[in-house]
């Protein structure tokens, strides 16, 4: 990977915001097999996501959110329609840094504590071990749990894991933020907090937020709402 | 509600369960394919020591008794083929004048033999020169007297007048230490050596010397009459079973002639023998196989052990549905029972394809007993492995009752946990302590690992032996796991080695090896253990080989000998026209003489020290007081000197460059002429020479003082090519003057039964087994803990690790334990070698004096399984880089 790719992405910061769609679906679907039924997960789904953007998915469980959110992610392929990434210049999986997804379920490596965790990223996009370290436990303590950064996965509970998955996003500085349901485990006081602190970094990196929630007081707090309903995606106005 | 269980289980689990049936058949396989082996082999031991007895009884009519009546007693016994008298009368001097000279020897025996003899007896006579028939006279008779066929000869009879006779023949007795034994006598008490001189009579001429005499009151044991057997050859496989009915039925004899008969029974003491030998070949088994059958079973145990945090999951998920503990434990029987059957079909299908290939048989022993036993106790161990990795771990499971507390227990245990449990009581050190000490009591001199009395019915093996290799296997492999684990806890080391292979990512591997430090521990145990397995496994196996070979070379000599027959004098120019045959690359002539020590006779083998080495192997071991090579300088620099057998220098308190005066014939006169020499070293064995005492010096030196530079016999290399070919283009050219052998011919005679033993099947078997072993613990293992960590993987793909990163991480580990297995592997492999070959220092014949290593066998294995890694790596990185989507999908 080449030096301005890396600034692109993880050194985000000083880089020029461009402006434009990060992301576009045209008609995308994604069906998937099993014991020879079909499912249709996301059906002719169209959509973009621009730079800055503040998008809330909602919609009941199985509609097909976390599906969405995993090809937008670049991390399933569409098995119908079609879907770029013009605004990040390519596969995301190929521009490490530019994407940060934060995932509904555990996601975080048993055999590496929080800290090696949260670095994870920055040492697969090249940063060297110090600064990745430096990064991450500055990300830990912007979601107050700077105190876990040596704990096993295993051994905090199922809302801090969660937690440190954001700090993970965080500490990588993307373009577009992708959020599974993040404050799902969490109570309502902590995933205010988590939710403001994904706000904040969407700000200040000018990135684009998705969060996918089944909370209307979340889906409140963002400036537009996708509403998924049986893999059909409906998109209202910006509010 | 167990099938749909079962269902479900096979289809999630299929690969698992199939390679811990696969783990649980090669265990089974390995246990059946040896118990063939020892089965088939104690077979073969008990046909090939019945086959080698020249006189399978030798009856000893008692003084006063009437041999008639006795020989009918014998043919009336069940399971006598045949039995014919035999006359043993003696004489106190043989006389021979031949031409000017006039000969005179010690007291010699003289045998009557029936006409038919020779033709019910084979083994007994062996015809050098002159005819079959009429007055025959032993070779070492006919050398001392100097007479050959025609010659005349007269016996002073011991209380009867003096008989000439004309020479017929000159025979050899291949078997005249059982042929002379004292019937009767115990094993201590037999005479040392057969008699110096022997004259063989037609029966009705013996009778008329003789017969006359054996009704004097005065002289009862003057003349004796035995009456030489041949039995029916029915016997059980197993020679312990065959030794002793065999010896039933001379004891049953024995009874049955109320005192007028002793039985000498060489039929019985040659299955006595084998009986130790099949001793040897349990004893084998046990040290081969069973550390094969339980690495087998830890590989098992390994790959149901890398399921187990699943295998939690479902059975806290099931328990959550309301499925009772009794039922959890019912359906980890089902799966454990499959697993079992299916390994141990597929085992015992495998045994059966390997007894096919390598022993020529399916049967997994010689008789249906042992079969059923072999298969039964071979399936057994089977369902006690996969009970063993299935069932215990699942009981231990029931523990945990919540998908809490599994989220909880979930490897990677704590990074706070200190060492393994044992490690701190330093069991492994005391483990390798106690095997040394065992070890070393058990292979000091005097020790005997099989013990198996003469004559003595019961045979004991020293199960104590075991205990010195099994307490050292454990030992060094809680030890590889302490060091593994000492290794892995030093992150920054860790961190340097994986540099080269991981890059940037090098912190988070050695962070992610830390943490797994049990697994990764455990598989370079396995991995090491596996390799040490085969290793120690091929180097025993090839020194065996290599002793083996050693002792066919001791036996014959050299590739092709030549053995002059008596009276032939030929001299070493004779050497020339041999070398001419197509095939010979080197020929060289050695000396046989017959020396007086005192009044003990001993063979003199007289050598070209310069060239000797040329064409046999000397080894070190066969001499003390110098190497091979530096003794042989002796006798080249001082040619006076003399080797001599041990127990000739504790007869004669020998100090080195004492002068010992031999007693040798001299050419010209016939007559015994004194030879000094000076002691310079010991033999114990030489090619060609017998297994007591001789004496090697330097031929020139010998034949300067005697006169005569005749030509015992030929040693002929011909590089190990073509010996049977080259041995019959030899006896073309030199025709019946002399006796031609070759190596092959004798490789398939000489030696204990146990090297009769198919010991290349086992070898086969055994090395096949032990590369599985190794490839499979190596890529198996190294699989299972990548694909057990498929979501790690696509986690690091998701965060946008690339491929190349991907295989850092996989390579990295792979490195690890290729460089963790090996090295333990090479150490605990030498350490084991050297244990087998001491412990099993019995079964060697003659005592190696280094190991044999077969490096291509070793090259080979360490390939396989780097490969067998490296595919295994390769694998898993195929699975990790699918979309990361549906594996961070799944909890
Ligand atoms: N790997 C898969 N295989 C089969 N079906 C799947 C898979 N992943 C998701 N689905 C199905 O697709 C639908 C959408 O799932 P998902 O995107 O997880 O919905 P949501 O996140 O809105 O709850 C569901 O019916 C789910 O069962
Ligand atoms: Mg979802």
């Amino acid at each position: 990977m080449s030096a301005e790719k890396v600034d692109a992405g993880v050194a985000g910061l000083a880089a020029p915001v461009r402006a434009g769609a990060l992301v576009v679906c045209d008609a995308v679907s994604r069906t998937f097999r099993r014991g020879g039924v079909e499912v249709a997960a996301v059906r002719a789904a169209s959509c973009r996501v621009e730079s800055g953007m503040r998008v809330a998915l909602t919609g009941p469980s199985g509609s097909g959110k976390s599906t969405l959110l995993h090809l937008l992610a670049g991390l399933d392929t569409p098995t119908g329609g079609h879907l770029s990434w013009p605004g990040l210049g390519g596969l995301p999986r190929e521009r490490p840094g530019t994407v940060g997804m934060v995932f509904q379920g555990p996601s975080l490596i048993p055999a590496l504590d929080v800290v090696e965790n949260v670095a994870l990223p920055l040492l697969l996009a090249g940063l060297g071990e110090t600064e990745a370290v430096e990064r991450a436990c500055a990300a830990l303590d912007r979601l107050r749990i700077g105190e876990l950064g040596v704990r096993l996965p295993h051994e905090i509970s199922g809302g801090q894991a969660q937690r440190v998955a954001v700090a993970r996003v965080l500490a990588s500085r993307p373009r577009m933020i992708l959020a599974d349901e993040p404050t799902g485990q969490l109570d309502h006081d902590t995933g205010d907090r988590v939710v403001s602190v994904l706000l904040e970094t969407a700000d200040e990196l000018g990135a684009a937020l998705v969060v996918s929630t089944h909370d209307a007081q979340v889906a409140r707090r963002l400036s537009r709402c996708w509403r998924m309903d049986d893999g059909r995606l409906g998109i209202e106005a910006a509010s | 509600m167990n099938r749909i269980w079962l269902h479900g289980l096979l289809r999630r689990r299929a690969g698992r369960l199939g390679m811990a049936a696969a783990g649980v058949a090669v265990a089974v396989a390995l246990l059946a394919s040896l118990g063939a082996f020892l089965a088939s082999s104690q077979a073969s031991m008990t046909a090939r020591a019945v086959r080698d007895v020249p006189v399978d009884w030798q009856v000893q009519v008692q003084p006063g008794a009437d041999p008639a009546a006795v020989l009918a007693t014998v043919r009336a016994t069940p399971g006598t083929m045949a039995a014919l008298p035999v006359g043993f009368g003696r004489a106190d001097g043989l006389t021979a004048t031949t031409g000017a000279t006039t000969q005179t020897t010690g007291a010699a025996v003289v045998l009557g033999l029936p006409d038919s003899y020779r033709a019910t007896f084979p083994g007994e006579l062996r015809t050098l020169a002159g005819t079959d028939h009429g007055v025959l006279l032993a070779q070492q008779t006919a050398a001392n007297l100097g007479v050959s066929p025609g010659d005349t000869i007269t016996a002073n009879l011991l209380g009867g007048a003096a008989a000439t006779f004309r020479v017929d023949g000159v025979v050899e007795l291949p078997a005249a230490n059982s042929l002379f034994q004292a019937v009767g006598a115990p094993p201590g008490s037999q005479p040392a050596a057969p008699p110096d001189n022997v004259v063989l009579l037609p029966e009705a001429r013996w009778q008329a010397l003789f017969a006359p005499l054996a009704s004097t009151a005065a002289a009862p044991d003057l003349v004796r009459t035995q009456i030489h057997t041949v039995r029916g050859h029915v016997l059980p496989p197993d020679p312990a079973s065959a030794f002793t009915q065999e010896t039933g039925a001379a004891r049953n004899l024995e009874a049955q002639s109320s005192g007028s008969a002793v039985v000498g029974d060489n039929l019985g003491a040659a299955l006595d023998a084998a009986r130790s030998d099949a001793a040897y070949a349990q004893v084998l088994f046990v040290f081969l196989g069973l550390p094969g059958a339980v690495l087998a079973g830890l590989l098992t145990a390994m790959v149901a052990a890398a399921g187990a945090d699943r295998r939690r999951q479902e059975q806290a998920l099931a328990r959550s549905r309301g499925v009772s503990n009794a039922q959890a434990m019912r359906l980890a029987a089902v799966e454990a029972g499959s697993v079992a059957l299916a390994g141990a079909l597929i085992g015992l299908g495998v045994a059966a394809v390997v007894g096919w290939l390598a022993f020529g048989s399916v049967n997994f022993g010689a008789t249906t007993v042992s079969a059923v036993a072999w298969t039964a106790g071979a399936a057994l161990v089977g369902v006690l492995i996969a009970a063993a990795s299935i069932l215990a771990p699942a009981n231990k499971d029931l523990r945990w009752a919540t998908v809490a507390a599994v989220r909880r227990s979930a490897e990677p245990a704590s990074a706070r946990e200190r060492g393994p449990w044992w490690s701190r009581y330093g069991v492994d050190v005391l483990l390798l302590a106690g095997g040394g000490l065992a070890v070393w009591a058990s292979s000091g001199n005097g020790y005997q690992l099989v013990l198996a009395p003469e004559g003595v019915p019961t045979i004991s093996v020293s199960y104590w032996a075991f205990a010195g290799p099994a307490l050292l296997w454990a030992g060094a492999g809680l030890l590889v796991w302490r060091l593994a684990d000492l290794a892995l806890r030093r992150r920054q080391l860790v961190r340097r080695a994986l540099r080269p292979v991981a890059g940037g990512l090098a912190p988070t591997a050695a962070a992610m090896m830390a943490r797994r430090r049990r697994p990764v521990a455990r598989a370079i145990v396995l991995l090491g253990l596996a390799l040490a397995f085969a290793a120690s496994t091929a180097t025993f196996n090839a020194t065996y080989q290599a002793q083996a070979e050693a002792d066919a070379q001791l036996t014959n000599g050299a590739d092709v000998t030549v053995s002059e027959s008596p009276g032939v004098r030929v001299g070493p120019d004779a050497a020339a026209a041999l070398a001419g045959v197509a095939g010979v690359r080197a020929v060289e002539p050695l000396q046989h003489r017959f020396a007086y020590v005192g009044a003990d006779l001993q063979d003199l083998y007289g050598v070209a020290p310069a060239t000797i080495t040329g064409v046999t192997a000397l080894q070190d071991t066969y001499f003390q007081g110098g190497s091979a090579r530096a003794l042989m300088n002796t006798l080249a620099a001082s040619p006076d000197s003399i080797l001599v057998s041990a127990e000739t220098v504790k007869d004669y308190q020998l100090h080195p460059g004492d002068v010992v005066n031999l007693r040798l014939q001299d050419s010209a006169t016939k007559q015994l002429t004194t030879v000094p020499f000076h002691y310079a070293g010991i033999v114990n064995e030489f090619p060609t020479a017998p297994k007591d005492s001789f004496f090697v010096a330097n031929a020139s030196y010998v034949a300067a003082q005697t006169g005569s530079n005749a030509v015992g016999a030929f040693l002929i290399d011909t590089g190990g090519q073509n010996v049977t070919s080259v041995a019959q283009a030899v006896q073309a050219r030199l025709g019946a003057s002399a006796t031609v052998t070759d190596i092959a011919h004798t490789r398939s005679r000489v030696g204990s039964s146990l090297t009769a033993v198919d010991l290349a099947g086992l070898t086969r078997v055994e090395l096949a087994f032990a590369l599985v072993l190794a490839a499979a613990a190596g890529g198996l293992v190294l699989f299972l803990g990548l694909t057990e960590r498929r979501r790690t993987f696509a986690i690091a793909t998701a965060l946008g690790a690339t491929r190349r990163q991907l295989r850092g991480l996989v390579a990295a580990e792979a490195v690890l334990l290729t460089a963790g297995g090996l090295a333990a592997g090479v150490a605990v492999g030498w350490l084991l070698s050297q244990v087998l070959v001491a412990v099993l220092t019995g079964v060697f014949d003659p005592p190696p004096a280094a190991l044999t290593i077969p490096w291509p066998y070793l090259a080979g294995t360490a390939l396989i399984t780097v490969a067998a890694l490296g595919a295994a790596a390769a694998g898993a990185l195929g699975q990790g880089h699918r979309p990361p989507a549906r594996e961070l999908r799944q909890l």
